[in-house]
């Protein structure tokens, strides 16, 4: 009798083992993990690979049939390379995985929303079929090259438009204006050009000009000698950490001390106080992220558990996690092999449907061409970390 | 006149660490007849192992570091050698290059991978001493780097012109099978060239990181460009040419972008090498003949 | 299938980017200009079928004439300088070409977009293959015709007579000349033909990427030009290929799986590969080391 028992339930033990077989279905992510820009990359992993555990912790991916499934992440890099970008989606497309989200790069995901399929139902177009969520490339106006782009990015315009308006009550003797450009990235640039010296204008201040730098570059004595020479209140720098600490550094050497110093939303990260904490200090950047929420320092916390750090970038890949887990739910998708091409079509009609997400600092709006409009705060740099300045919330 | 005779002598002030640069590249090319393509990767490796004491003694000061970056320097000039030039059969030109490159790679690579690409912060001696004379500035740090470079170019010349060492070194680059034939190690000698070059430039990387106050992996590649472009234009080979040709590469430099701006000046230095390599493509000075 | 075909497009257009490299190092000269002709290739076509509305075949032509025509104003000048100042020189062009092209500013409007490249933020939406239904399977057939034709041809001089004027001038410039070779005639075509396979590779890059930029051209892609017949070996025109295969399809694409050790060991390898195997993966030509 008693054998006969070990029996029958060493039986129900191993069909329940069978039957409790995880589920999963596949989230891909790529990223730069190599180069100057390997953090955004590690920090990218980090928060989805934190999101992807808290989702399975409790208790996964709800699927057509009702069934939960746990979430699998896999990090490709693409070494912020046009070429590997493409490779990596294309082997992405042939594995099982649901969606991607990267990349990192601009200049990656320029050329590889450019290999998509342009409209989804136009079946003369050879185009990619893979839906990709971006977390962080964030040069202007890019999701409209493809129906199967969609960023999660906050839009510069609205966040240094409302910088500018808000300098104008809190420094009421700040006038004028003064830039400063990495030239030869296309973001930096664009951010100048087009966005900072656009809206300093809207505002009514007066930009008497700016420096020009390279982002290799090493000598800024003459930039800021421009600088000190047009003595604008505001001076704002469009430029990525190295070289925003190569100017900073050098305009403390010349005794530059503007009233109001601002930076680019990129900037507000780890690297810039690793390379110049204490010349940056009170520097003013607009970004979307910030862990003043609940919401906001546990995913800081969880993404830290991952070894990665929280800031803007990798906040986003965290809330497209959890954005891409409500799209799965709501269409109800199959998560089964032969369903596989059907349910990448399924998730980019729900995330083309979104009218707005929830995001770490509140609810996030989706515009009409696929990109975002994410609430945002200003930080300044405060004794070695990015404190929060206001919230207009 | 004010501006440029500013832009001039910050450019100058710099340019002394490409001569350094362009020094290494010209004696490794001088005595081998190779070129070491990852010289100035290796360099700003160096700048950061320099970093590596600031784990120990968190307040060590600015010299300390750049003690390290000088010792650092050496090691990797060592490990170059033995990964590119010790094994390779040196009757082939090709193969040592596309090591070199390798090592490039690699080492840009470790960089990236010990400081996450993210920019360190690098310690400056005298950043805050402005020499003023009306409205003419001296930066006090750069004119320490412009003195540590004389002083290590000084030393360099005295072991070249004064040692054993630098009498086998320069009887290797004239003529190996003969110094061979003397009882001259010629492995020993290019050794020891590496290490010397090596040690020559982990100053230049740390005098690099502490002119602009941070370091970063994007230094590497345009200073290789910069170095070889001095390294010709002073002629191969030639020590006293590398140290002008980088001091004229940094003023003119400066010079072409307070007139032209700073996205056509690397086109003037392009220019400038042609202009060279036109009139006089021997470089500044022309190294003796007797060699290939 | 997808990835394997894309893998295959980026074998095919790196092994030109190679065999434009491969031609030139023949005749011992170190090219690090490649990268530039690759790049102007790359412009042309891209704006003759963005912009003019040109089909691809006709539009890699021309891109390929233009690599050659330029190659040919090199080529010259390049006869002054031996060495390591070729190096240098070559490298200083390639710089200033792809300055040239941070600089420069081509746009038509068409309706309310606007096309052509724009400075450092590139040439974007060169869409001639998804926007005429290539597939991916198509586009890669179409690249290895070309290549293959490049590999024929190169591998027909390799056989014939110029070849072995190429290797000749290569191996010792001053027995060549004496035997009457003009090493002018030489050194110059091999540079032109160079010039019009990096053209034609630069034109198809544009297209499978859709986006181009400056930095697209930049002295890491110079490097690799020579790279691929360097690691692979001058004897022939299969090492070349064979280096494209074991840099992009095994250190890129395979050592994936290693994670963050890939790229530590992208750089470690080829110093391994050149350690061991100092004359490229293929060897020595045999018979051209007697003396």
């Amino acid at each position: 009798m008693k054998k006969l028992a070990l029996a029958v339930s060493l039986a129900l033990a191993t069909t329940g083992v069978a039957l409790a077989q995880e589920k999963t279905i596949k989230i891909a992510g790529f990223g730069a993990k190599t180069g100057p820009v390997r953090s955004f990359g590690v920090n990218s992993e980090a928060a989805m690979l934190a999101a992807a555990d808290v989702i399975n912790k409790q208790g996964g991916v709800r699927l057509a049939d009702g069934s939960k499934a746990k979430m699998v992440v896999e990090f490709y890099d693409d070494r912020c390379t046009a070429e590997e970008g493409i490779s990596i989606i294309r082997r992405v497309h042939g594995t099982d995985a649901l969606v991607a989200v990267g990349p990192t790069c601009s200049n990656v995901a320029e050329p590889l929303y450019g290999i998509l399929q342009k409209k989804a139902d136009d079946k003369s177009d050879s185009g990619l079929q893979m839906p990709i969520f971006t977390d962080v490339a964030v040069k202007g106006g890019l999701a409209k090259i493809s129906e199967w782009a969609f960023r999660n990015v906050p839009s510069e315009m609205t966040m240094y438009s409302s910088l500018f308006y808000w300098l104008k009550s809190k420094y009421p003797n700040a006038q004028t204006i003064y830039g400063g450009v990495e030239e030869d990235f296309a973001h930096s640039r664009a951010s100048w050009y087009a966005v900072m010296k656009d809206r300093a204008e809207a505002n009514g201040y007066k930009v008497l000009g700016n420096s020009k730098w390279l982002l290799a570059d090493s000598n800024f004595a003459t930039q800021v000698r421009e600088m000190k020479n047009a003595n604008a209140d505001i001076v704002a720098i469009a430029a990525h950490p190295f070289t925003t600490c190569g100017v900073l550094k050098e305009m403390q050497r010349q005794g530059v001390k503007p009233k109001v110093l601002i930076g680019l939303t990129s900037s507000s990260s780890m690297e810039t106080m690793q390379g110049c904490a204490k010349q940056a200090e009170g520097m003013i950047i607009p970004t979307s992220f910030a862990p003043v929420t609940k919401d906001g320092k546990f995913a800081a916390e969880t993404t830290a558990k991952f070894k990665g750090s929280a800031d803007l970038h990798s906040m986003a890949a965290w809330e497209n996690m959890f954005i891409l887990k409500d799209v799965i739910e709501s269409e109800k998708v199959a998560g089964t092999k032969g369903e596989l091409q059907a349910d990448r079509r399924k998730i980019r009609d729900g995330l083309a449907k979104l009218k707005e997400t929830k995001g770490l600092l509140g609810v996030t709006k989706r515009t009409d061409d696929r990109e975002a409009d994410k609430p945002y705060l200003f930080v300044h740099a405060a004794k070695g970390e990015w404190k929060v300045l206001h919230n207009p919330l | 006149m004010l501006d440029f005779l500013q832009a001039v002598s910050d450019g100058m002030l710099f340019g002394a660490t490409y001569a350094l640069i362009g020094i290494g590249f010209t004696l490794v090319f001088g005595v081998m007849h190779k070129l070491n393509l990852s010289y100035a990767a290796a360099s700003i490796g160096a700048a950061y192992s320099g970093l590596l004491i600031l784990k120990v003694f968190a307040a060590a000061p600015a010299w300390a570091v750049f003690l390290s970056a000088f010792v650092g320097g050496g090691v990797i000039g060592y490990l170059v050698y033995l990964t590119c030039f010790h094994f390779i059969p040196l009757s082939n030109p090709l193969a040592p290059l596309m090591s070199t490159v390798g090592m490039f790679l690699l080492i840009d690579e470790v960089i990236v991978h010990a400081t996450n690409g993210m920019p360190q912060n690098y310690p400056a001696m005298f950043d805050d001493v402005m020499i003023r004379a009306g409205g003419y500035t001296l930066r006090g740090d750069l004119l320490l780097v412009f003195g540590l470079s004389v002083l290590c170019m000084i030393g360099l010349l005295a072991l070249l012109y004064r040692t054993k060492l630098g009498l086998a070194t320069r009887a290797v680059s004239q003529q190996p099978v003969a110094a061979q034939l003397c009882g001259i190690r010629v492995a020993r000698v290019n050794a020891m060239t590496f290490v010397v070059t090596g040690l020559v430039g982990g100053i230049a990387g740390a005098m690099m990181g502490a002119a602009v106050g941070a370091l970063s992996p994007v230094l590497t590649a345009p200073l290789t460009v910069k170095g070889l472009i001095v390294t010709v234009i002073g002629g191969l080979g030639s020590i006293p040419g590398a140290i002008i040709a980088g001091l004229l590469v940094g003023g003119l430099e400066n010079v072409f972008q307070l007139y032209r701006g700073v996205t056509e000046r690397d086109l003037y230095v392009m220019l400038l090498l042609f202009v060279f390599l036109v009139f006089r493509p021997g470089g500044i000075f022309t190294a003796k003949s007797g060699r290939d | 299938m997808e990835f394997y075909y894309g893998l295959a497009q980026i074998v095919g257009v790196h092994t030109l980017l190679g065999l434009s490299a491969y031609i030139v190092l023949l005749t011992g000269q170190v090219t690090m200009a490649q990268a530039a002709f690759f790049g102007i290739g790359a412009y042309v076509a891209g704006m003759l079928t963005v912009l003019a509305g040109w089909h691809i075949v006709p539009a890699l032509g021309a891109s390929a004439v233009m690599g050659s025509a330029t190659a040919c104003a090199v080529g010259f000048p390049a006869l002054r300088v031996k060495g390591l100042m070729l190096v240098v020189a070559t490298l200083a062009f390639g710089e200033g070409v792809r300055l040239f092209f941070f600089n420069f500013d081509y746009q038509i409007a068409r309706g309310d977009l606007k096309l052509g490249p724009v400075g450092s933020e590139g040439f974007r939406q060169i869409r001639y293959f998804p926007e005429h239904g290539w597939t991916t399977g198509e586009v890669m057939l179409f690249i290895w015709v070309f290549v293959v034709l490049v590999m024929a041809v190169l591998w027909w001089f390799d056989r014939s007579r110029y070849g072995s004027v190429l290797r000749a001038v290569g191996e010792d410039e001053l027995a060549a000349q004496s035997v009457g070779i003009n090493l002018t005639a030489v050194k110059v075509s091999a540079m032109t033909i160079g010039g019009a396979i990096a053209g034609l590779g630069g034109g198809i890059f544009a297209h499978y990427t859709t986006h181009i930029e400056h930095s697209n051209f930049n002295v890491l892609v110079a490097t690799f030009a020579i790279a691929y017949p360097i690691v692979g070996g001058l004897s022939n025109v299969f090492g070349t290929l064979a280096a494209v295969i074991f840099v992009q399809a095994f250190l890129i694409e395979g050592l994936r799986d290693l994670g963050d050790w890939r790229n530590l060991l992208f750089g470690a390898l080829i110093v391994l590969a050149m350690n061991l195997r100092p004359h490229g993966l293929f060897g020595k030509r045999r018979g051209s080391s007697h003396a």
